[in-house]
């Protein structure tokens, strides 16, 4: 497998407290990998390791054949790696667009540096994840499945080679759940590869190519939607131990 | 189209600006030579205070050392006024380079007191240097007349205005509204937020510390109190906020009214004049919180309900 990112022994403790232990993976080029697990499970850890907003305790990463451990964010950013945030962190004071315009501007090998050109760029992207109507409002006016879209559509302004999705998929109803999913697979076919944290268990079944799951730091499970669904450890640590 | 006529009415008041002193008496020369100072003070605490929210008391620091760097270029070393703005400028960006480096890694409160700080340990340096004066204070050559500190003071708040005008529509400060906005989002869509943060507080600097020098050279006196006087930067932030922090014209016009304000009630009721400009100060931050050009922009669509919203929003 053409491996984007390998992941290797890492780890991650906050004073005693092992948040991510040991986890290693591989993500391929144009592959959508679920990462799931209970809350509490290190996932978002994991994430903001990989995305260099935490150091990691212990452990490897390569991004395309080259080790990114000790990066600050915006290297990695400039190196192609986009992420969304579970907490929404729009930029208030700027309008939807210009929200968007700032992944342009910056992102993937340091950005477009053309305000106009970043703009246009915006534009596409809003359109994109169907937010084009409220490109003019202050981000701050945005409801919340609009801000999860938000979140998005900074991430692909980005023009990332790697994308990692903090649950932008959580509080969606049905349709707008299938649009979302809709998004990212069409992402996914541009050649980009994805790692996407999700609570809502349809969505993930449907949308990864593979899974892993986490439980208290460590991968109990990893393979495909099918197969680690079934597997007794993950139905244990989400649902709990069957009384005999 | 309204940009136009924006920058069209600038150009105009700045070249009106520029007649005042051939028609005006000394005194209201000398007024506006204090309130151009304020203004170009209150633009330059914009560009790290407004456009990248660091709330910093450093830049009555920047503006001392301009002061003093003109000074000793002047009177140590000889040279002539216009190099020694020069000097004190760069004195002022190397110290903001070398001390953003340090107390940029800290956020609000946090920022705003170490900073606070500083401006404290600079007059303490200064008052024990034998190039300074030591605690008694420099004085420079007189040059009589004031129109020449006038049109210096009037040149540095359009070039000040100019750098922010730049700053306001360029990728440098799209990211700096980014690392005020959120920091760590900033960071992860790939801003240099270290870097961007450090120029942004070397800019200040180099406007802070000309107008320093020009403000020396025209009183012709210094000292270490009143040179890194913490009550200016307090004046700086007062008048940017006042006007509307991270817009282009806001702070100028804030220091244009709240001058004129200062300025009428000292004259009239010279006594309490500190109470009734303290009044204006809390009016206007209960009811326009993000200042005059924030209430320019909504004022047409809001009406009266804009100040009711933000009596609201504040809880008072």
């Amino acid at each position: 497998m053409d491996a984007v990112l390998s992941v290797n022994g890492l780890s991650k403790r906050f004073s005693g407290l092992t948040a991510v232990a040991h986890v290693s993976f591989e993500l391929g080029r144009g592959e959508i990998l679920g990462l799931i697990g209970p809350n509490g499970a290190g996932k978002t850890t994991l994430v903001n390791l990989i995305s260099g907003a935490l150091e990691p305790s212990d452990g490897e990463l390569v991004f395309e054949g080259r080790s990114i451990g000790g990066l600050p964010p915006f290297r990695r950013a400039h190196l192609g790696i986009g992420r969304t945030f579970q907490i929404m962190r729009p930029f208030p004071g700027l309008t939807v667009r210009d929200n968007v315009a700032v992944g342009a501007l910056f992102g993937t090998g340091g950005g477009e540096r053309d305000l106009a050109k970043a703009r246009a760029i915006a534009h596409e992207k809003l359109d994109f994840v169907g937010l084009a109507r409220v490109a003019d409002r202050p981000a701050d006016a945005l409801g919340g499945p609009d801000r999860k879209r938000l979140e998005l559509a900074k991430a692909l302004a980005m023009n990332p080679r790697l994308l990692l999705l903090d649950e932008v998929m959580a509080g969606l109803n049905l349709s707008e759940l299938e649009e979302v999913i809709a998004i990212i697979r069409k992402v996914r076919d541009g050649g980009v590869s994805v790692l996407v944290i999700e609570h809502v268990m349809k969505a993930i079944r449907s949308l990864s190519d593979r899974l892993l799951v986490l439980h208290h730091g460590e991968m109990i499970a990893e393979g495909t939607p099918e197969h680690v669904l079934e597997d007794p450890a993950v139905v244990e640590a989400y649902l709990g131990k069957r009384r005999e | 189209m309204r940009a136009r006529v924006v920058v069209t009415l600038c150009v105009v008041v700045a070249v009106l600006l520029a007649g005042v002193p051939w028609i005006a008496s000394p005194a209201t020369i000398e007024f506006g030579i204090n309130m151009l100072l304020l203004a170009a003070l209150a633009q330059s605490w914009n560009i790290i205070g407004g456009y990248t929210g660091y709330p910093s008391f450093g830049n009555s620091v920047f503006y001392g050392l301009g002061s003093y760097g003109t000074a000793v270029a002047m009177l140590s070393w000889q040279l002539p006024f216009g190099v020694g703005l020069v000097v004190g400028a760069v004195i002022a960006v190397v110290f903001a380079l070398l001390l953003g480096r340090a107390v940029l890694r800290l956020r609000g409160h946090y920022f705003a007191i170490c900073t606070l700080g500083v401006a404290e340990v600079m007059t303490a340096i200064v008052s024990n240097l034998e190039i300074t004066g030591r605690n008694q204070g420099l004085v420079l050559p007189l040059l009589k007349g004031n129109v020449l500190f006038y049109e210096l003071s009037l040149a540095l708040v359009v070039v000040a205005t100019l750098v922010v005008w730049w700053i306001a529509r360029s990728r440098f400060g799209f990211g700096l509204v980014a690392i005020r906005e959120n920091e760590e989002a900033a960071a992860s869509m790939g801003v240099d937020t270290t870097r961007y943060k450090i120029f942004a507080f070397a800019i200040s600097a180099a406007i802070g510390a000309v107008a320093g020098g020009i403000h020396a050279y025209w009183i012709t006196f210094i000292d270490p109190v009143s040179a890194f006087d913490i009550g200016l930067n307090v004046k700086m932030i007062i008048m940017a906020v006042f006007g509307g922090p991270g817009s282009i014209l806001g702070p100028v016009v804030g220091a244009f009214v709240l001058s004129a304000i200062s300025e009428v009630l000292s004259s009239e009721i010279s006594t309490v004049a500190g109470l009734f400009f303290g009044i204006v100060i809390v009016v206007a931050v209960v009811f326009m919180p993000r200042g005059i050009a924030d209430l320019l922009r909504r004022f047409h669509t809001y009406r009266w309900r804009y100040f009711a919203a933000n009596v609201r929003a504040t809880r008072v």
